[in-house]
């Protein structure tokens, strides 16, 4: 009798799904595990709904949403870059919603919201940056890149790391600005000739931050709250936005087409850009510019105000046939050189 | 034949065993009296270990059908069937003490195991294992181990108790011992048991009929006395002790008789419907009688052997070798003798070739 | 009298068939009166809410009804009875899942036949189950009435069971997931599409042999399991000699060494390495204090990912083949040296011979897992891609391609299957065996000189090293900023295992880990039980039963073993997102995962185990009229208790290392702790990822005596090398 209960209760343990109901909300998060605990909390906490929070890189969710489509298991998707979520909105797999704070947006923000139809919208941005690790640079006594340009020079030969546009999300927004600002054939030129120093192309987005921190590779293209954040970790690593401008990659959310709790995620949506979620950001120790022009920058955000942000042409480059000509061509112009 | 009160009969009708095109058992009939015990004797491969698997219900026949006691069991599981069976490896059970293995049995067919204990070491008490029963099977001596085995056959008091090359696994002088233990079981319990085995002389001890087999099918059947003085042809004749098979002719056919010329000389043989013309003589060794040269068969002794009980010869002949037993050990004849072969009136017989 | 018709009956008239929103409770079993279609039964609702696809269902039952009612029916008719109406069960039960979904009809011919419907219906739940599996054992019950399966119902049960639980947990994912591979493209049709991503350049290209360019990955791949096989299996080797050949002092010591591959988490070794040969390592550093040389970034790429492998997968090797090296009968070798052969050309001619197979297998297990590695080509790769890590990035990445993933599976499935045969056609039929059931009384021979110095200075030096990459990693766990500031502290095992006490004196576990460990234990303990009783009903069945289909069985079972993670994890998340089994999102899903994932070891180990048992155990058993059942309990399990314990053993610990499989599959309600560690390494935050490592290598050292202790050891009498049963050879 005793092993028939335990079974049962087993078999109820295993068999409890996603929360439904009334008061409750599936959220998937691509951000920091305690970003989204932040979230996750704040939002039970000045809702009283039940958040069911799974934690999976910007790929995983975008793949698990697209298996999920006949039967969609998540309400909202909060966080991971910009153009995941557009491939998402050109796939029909999210819904489009005008969010109440949408005029207290920052324009790129706003943009996202715009170039998507209205599915889905910018909460909060990184800026694309150099990062370099300065006691190795002082060993090898090479100067500090400050500009797109600077990572041609034959000095920096092997030392630079950046990672693979097929695979990471992070490089193709490194792509997409570069052709932005020098036109497509020259940003093509540009990486063909700093393919000479390029180390090699991790197919993580990640992996080229973590090895600038850790002395691994010299210098890193990635984000410079990024690199900020290895700063504040105790490595040394120094980030600037390059000379020539630079871009914000977005990150953005998005309802899920089809959610079981359309109220409770549209809540979410609201509530996830008001100045009080946005602050959220900085008390789970990240340093991503707020959307909310009313939300203050998180404490030891990099100075950015020499910086030249371009704006991205979310237009363009979200939607999937550019995406599939450009890393067609990275593939035959940089992807097939000799190393 | 007497009627033991476990005894069943088991009839088989028609059954055959075949893997793909490889028949193991081709369809054959065979009816075991209740009570009676039938061995099955043949080479390695002729399909005798195939029938008493089928018997146990092991195997499932391709063809035919099965009944033991009346009821059919054709399709009926091992367990469902009133047999046990005595493995050749024994399988006992090498995680359980001897108790354990033999009281399995009777706690599987739902006897309590305080009574399923009680009955167990009665069991091991009759084939004189007292004591023994704490012991894991590792612990006995092959012999110990083949009693076990027994024992747990025999608690179960079935109707039927089949025995795999039982005695295979040990020396010449516990398997003599152990045979006759068999024997003397079987006839004080009436119980029907069907033995396998591949040695003639064991067949020969304990049976009550032998069936003979050879390339899957039933080269002869019938009692100890019969298959020997009596084979059907020259494979049974020889696999049943030692035969001089001797090429010979039958001139004439006469009644039930027939005369028969080998060499120079001639005898008269029951015909056994055998045509004229050419023909096989099976003769024991035991019947060739060895005389004085000039009379009968003449021949020369190649080789004499001392075996103690008998003297054993090989006797070059204008028709081949012979080979003769003699009871007389105190007057060897010495190779190179000169002798005159005659036949006994048994031990000769005509057989197909 | 028929038992599983009523299992039918009440999976179809009592309980809810539906898969039921929020758990089930009790309240909600009994299903007959509900008013809510969704929480009803078959019966109800196809009476009261008229879900007319439920008739079929219904009528099934009927038609079984006889056999279990009508007492007097003949043995084979009413098998008749039973296997026709199981099947036409089982029919409706799939043909009305696939054939109703959440938007109504799933295919428009469908609704054209039958006309629009204004309903839907979700995943079957406890309710569909129960009737299937009812139904299910119908059929076998019918198929050993009418006399299958020698008439045991048991066995016609258990292939039943495998068959189907096969087919629903492998082959249906599996089938769903490479029939992407035949996706058309926006250009082309399936087959063309087909075409034009196998010949992808990507994947087969050979530029590197002409150019410094990289060649396709599929090349990358083999290339790499070729020579890690290679090494690791000669490394194992040496240390299966010192192990048992050598009086080497450290020899019990290094068979600790077997544990560690299973019992480390993801990643551990890739970081360790970087800390000793990255740039900025240990090494580098040293070398650059002495001579100034800079050995700049060498471990990243295929070097890397191969020294890693090798580090990863010797022990596995190692295992592998001191069972072998240990089962070399004495003999052999005795009567070599007694033919007047020097100890070196016994070991060259008789002794490395017979290891032949053991080494074969060594590289085969090798082969295939490094095929099907992602930890150490994500962490050391750089450029350096890999079947596994593409496809990955093939469904995770900026592409988002499922049909490409798919077709690299194939990839990586065709190497996995071709290594397989290959070793079947090489070993082929010549005889190894050394071990007879006689007891062996001789020596085993001591290594000739050259070859214990080649062993002693190969295995030595590995071994301290494989020590170093575990204890610098490790260390990470202990120490400040890992790589950066060597400050001991325990900060990590706090962020992790807090327990704090509430305002009201009760604890709370607020450390970080809490959650997903409660978790992984738990699953993972469910599913190590199953799998090992599915994994030794398997083996049974295989080496004890012939069947028609019994190669094709056992090649779905191994089949599993073959695919990496990734593909495993991709495929259960298409196939169980939708009804009828719609288990995506619950705990289920996970156990089937851990299950179909980890079973062919125990289904190995099993086999083996049983080809060492004489068959005439089980028939003993059987003419002592044990059930089936009973002689598997009895008799059959007690002695295989030790392939029982490794298959317990493997499926916990894999059930909690494994990390590529569940990614996709973990929610938030069942986190596991390998997916934890992933992210928090992914964000750099190696201290609570290591710490909490180190917690489960300590939590499954403790659960592998745990599991030892409650199998127990198989008792063989105090001569316990010399097995009583001698297997019967020539059996007529």
């Amino acid at each position: 009798m005793r092993r028939l209960a335990a079974i049962a209760l087993a078999v109820a343990t295993l068999s409890a799904g996603p929360a439904a109901g009334q008061g409750a909300l599936n959220l998937y998060c691509s951000g920091p595990v305690e970003w989204c605990q932040e979230m996750a909390t704040g939002f039970q906490a000045a809702t009283g709904t039940q958040v069911a929070m799974t934690q999976k890189s910007t790929g995983e969710v975008l793949a698990q949403i697209r298996a999920e489509a006949a039967n969609p298991r998540g309400d909202v998707w909060w966080t991971g870059q910009a153009d995941a979520h557009l491939v998402a909105a050109e796939q029909g797999l999210t819904e489009p919603f005008r969010p109440a704070a949408l005029d207290d947006l920052e324009p790129w923000a706003r943009d996202l919201w715009t170039a998507s139809g209205g599915r889905t919208v910018g909460m909060a941005g990184l800026v694309v940056g150099i990062g370099y690790n300065t006691e190795l640079l002082a060993k090898k006594k090479l100067p500090p890149p400050a500009c797109w340009d600077d990572l041609l020079r034959p000095a920096y030969r092997g030392e630079i790391q950046m990672s693979n546009p097929h695979s990471s999300g992070t490089a193709y927004t490194i792509l997409t600005i570069l052709v932005q600002i020098k036109g497509e054939d020259a940003a093509f030129r540009f990486l063909q000739g700093m393919h000479a120093n390029v180390n090699s192309y991790p197919r993580s987005g990640i992996a080229p931050t973590r090895a600038v921190a850790r002395g691994e590779t010299a210098i890193s293209l990635g984000f410079v709250q990024g690199f900020a954040a290895e700063t504040k970790a105790g490595f040394p690593v120094a980030t600037a936005a390059p000379c020539e401008g630079t871009t914000l990659a977005v990150d953005a959310m998005s309802i899920v087409k089809g959610a079981r709790n359309r109220a409770q995620a549209r809540r979410f949506y609201d509530w996830a850009l008001t100045p009080e979620a946005q602050a959220l950001t900085a008390k789970a120790g990240q340093l991503h510019l707020p959307a909310n022009r009313k939300a203050p920058p998180p404490p030891g955000t990099p100075d950015l105000s020499q910086a030249r942000l371009v704006p991205q042409d979310l237009a363009r480059f979200g939607r999937s046939a550019e995406r599939n000509r450009l890393l067609a061509r990275w593939d035959e112009e940089i992807g097939r050189l000799p190393r | 034949m007497p009627q033991g009160k476990g005894g069943a009969e088991v009839r088989l009708e028609g059954i055959g065993k075949r893997y793909g095109k490889v028949a193991a058992v081709k369809p054959l009939d065979l009816v075991i009296a209740g009570g009676t015990l039938v061995t099955l004797l043949g080479p390695s491969g002729c399909g005798k270990t195939t029938l008493l698997r089928m018997i146990a219900g092991l195997e499932v026949p391709s063809e035919g059908r099965i009944s033991i006691g009346g009821r059919d069991v054709t399709r009926a599981s091992a367990g469902e069937r009133d047999v046990s069976l005595v493995f050749q490896s024994y399988a006992l059970f090498p995680h359980m003490t001897v108790a354990e293995n033999v009281a399995y049995g009777l706690v599987s067919s739902g006897m309590g195991a305080r009574a399923a204990r009680e009955r167990a070491m009665a069991a091991l008490a009759s084939v004189g294992l007292e004591g023994l029963g704490e012991r894991l099977p590792s612990e006995l001596s092959g012999g110990q181990q083949q009693r076990v085995a027994v024992a747990r056959a025999l608690v179960l008091e079935p109707a039927v108790l089949l025995f795999d090359e039982p005695l295979s696994n040990l020396d010449a002088r516990l398997r003599r011992r152990m045979r006759d233990e068999i024997r003397e079981l079987q006839q004080r319990l009436g119980v029907t048991v069907v033995y396998v085995t591949h040695d003639q002389s064991e067949a020969l001890a304990v049976s009550d009929r032998i069936v003979v087999m050879r390339n899957a099918e039933i080269a002869q059947a019938g009692t100890p006395a019969e298959l020997y003085e009596f084979p059907a042809d020259v494979f049974v004749a020889g696999f049943m002790g030692e035969a001089n098979i001797l090429p010979a002719r039958i001139a004439a056919i006469d009644g039930a008789f027939a005369t028969v010329e080998i060499g120079p000389t001639t005898i008269r043989l029951p015909h056994r419907g055998l045509p004229q013309g050419a023909a096989s003589l099976a003769i024991r060794p035991e019947a060739v009688r060895i005389g004085a040269a000039g009379h009968g068969l003449p021949g020369q002794v190649r080789r004499a052997a001392y075996m103690g009980a008998v003297m054993e010869y090989t006797i070059d002949t204008a028709i081949g070798p012979v080979f003769a037993v003699s009871p007389d050990v105190g007057h060897p004849l010495a190779a190179g003798a000169e002798v005159g072969l005659a036949l006994a009136d048994r031990g000769v017989v005509l057989v197909r070739p | 009298m028929q038992l599983w018709w009523w299992v039918a009956l009440a999976g179809a008239v009592l309980l809810p068939w539906h898969m039921q929103q929020d758990g089930l409770r009790a309240g909600s079993l009994l299903a007959l009166f509900q008013d809510d279609p969704e929480a009803a039964s078959a019966a109800a609702q196809a009476v009261r809410h008229g879900r007319f696809w439920f008739w079929p269902v219904l009528a099934a039952l009927a038609i079984g009804a006889p056999a279990a009612l009508l007492p007097g029916l003949g043995r084979e008719r009413r098998g008749g009875i039973l296997v026709a109406a199981g099947t036409i069960g089982i029919l409706a039960v799939v043909a009305q899942g696939f054939a109703i979904g959440i938007r109504g009809w799933t295919a428009p011919w469908l609704e054209a036949l039958f006309g629009p419907i204004e309903d839907r219906q979700f995943g079957i739940g406890i309710g569909g189950a129960v009737a299937l599996v009812g139904f299910l054992f119908q059929v076998t019950d019918g198929l050993a009435r009418q006399g299958a399966f020698k008439g045991d119902r048991f066995t016609a049960g258990a292939v039943g069971l495998l068959a189907g639980s096969i087919l629903v947990f492998t082959f249906w994912p599996m089938a769903t997931i490479l029939s992407q591979a035949f996706g058309p493209t926006a250009e082309h049709g399936p087959l063309l599409a087909f075409a034009e991503r196998v010949a992808d350049r990507k994947v087969w290209g050979l530029a590197c042999v002409t150019s410094a360019r990289s060649c396709g990955v599929a090349w990358n791949t083999l290339v790499l399991a070729v020579s890690t096989a290679t090494v690791a299996t000669a490394l194992g080797l040496a240390f299966a000699l010192i192990a048992t050949r050598t009086s080497f002092p450290a020899r019990r010591a290094m068979r600790l060494l077997t544990v560690l591959p299973i019992i480390t988490p993801p990643f551990v070794i890739g970081l360790g390495l970087i800390l000793i040969f990255g740039r900025s390592g240990v090494v580098n550093q040293m070398v650059e204090a002495l001579t100034g040389a800079q050995l700049g970034r060498w471990i990243y790429g295929a070097q890397g990912v191969w020294l890693a492998q090798v580090f990863s997968f010797t022990p596995t090797a190692f295992l592998v083949l001191i069972g072998v090296v240990e089962g070399i009968s004495p003999t052999m070798e005795e009567a070599s040296r007694t033919l007047r052969a020097s100890p070196m050309r016994t070991f060259r001619t008789v002794s490395l011979p017979l290891m032949r197979p053991g080494l074969a297998n060594a590289w085969l297990v090798v082969f295939v897992e490094s095929l099907a590695d992602f930890g150490n080509p994500i962490v050391l790769g750089g450029s350096f891609g890999v079947l596994s890590t593409e496809i990955f990035f093939a469904v995770v990445g900026a592409q988002a391609d499922f049909g490409r993933a798919a077709m690299l599976a194939l990839v990586l499935l065709g190497f996995a299957l071709a290594a397989f045969f290959l070793q079947r056609a090489v070993l082929g039929r010549r005889s190894y065996v050394s071990m007879s059931g006689k007891g062996d009384g001789g020596l085993p021979a001591t290594l000739p000189r050259p070859v214990a110095i080649a062993a002693f200075s190969i295995a030595v030096p590995w071994a301290i090293l494989t020590a170093i990459v575990y204890a610098m990693a490790l260390a990470g766990a202990f120490v400040k900023v890992w790589g950066r500031d060597w400050t001991p502290t325990l900060d990590h095992f706090a962020r992790a295992f807090a327990i704090t006490t509430a305002p009201d004196g009760g604890l709370i576990l607020s450390g970080l880990a809490w959650n997903s460990l409660g978790t992984t234990v738990t699953l993972a303990a469910i599913a190590a039980p199953i799998t090992a009783a599915l994994g030794m009903l398997a083996s049974w069945v295989l080496s004890r039963q012939r069947f028609a289909g019994r190669f094709a069985l056992e090649f779905a079972l191994m089949l599993t073993f073959a695919v990496p993670g990734t593909v495993i994890g991709v495929a259960y998340i298409l196939t169980y997102n939708i009804p009828p089994l719609e288990i995506t999102g619950t705990g289920i899903i996970l156990v089937a995962c851990f299950v179909f994932r980890n079973m062919p070891v125990g289904v190995r180990s099993g086999m083996a185990a049983m080809s060492q048992l004489d068959r005439s155990l089980d028939e003993a058993s059987a003419t002592l009229r044990a059930s089936t059942f009973r002689t598997l309990r009895r008799v059959v399990m007690p002695l295989l208790k030790p392939a029982i314990l490794t298959a317990l053993v493997y499926s916990f610990v894999r059930a909690m290392t494994t990390v590529s499989a569940v990614i996709f599959l973990v929610s938030a309600r069942h986190e596991m702790a390998t997916v934890f560690i992933i992210n928090r390494v992914i964000n750099g935050d190696y201290g609570i990822s290591i710490a909490y490592s180190a917690a489960l290598i300590v939590l499954m050292v403790a659960a592998i005596g745990l599991i030892q202790l409650l199998v127990g050891s198989r008792r063989l009498g105090r001569r316990a090398a010399a097995p009583v049963a001698i297997p019967a050879g020539g059996r007529v």
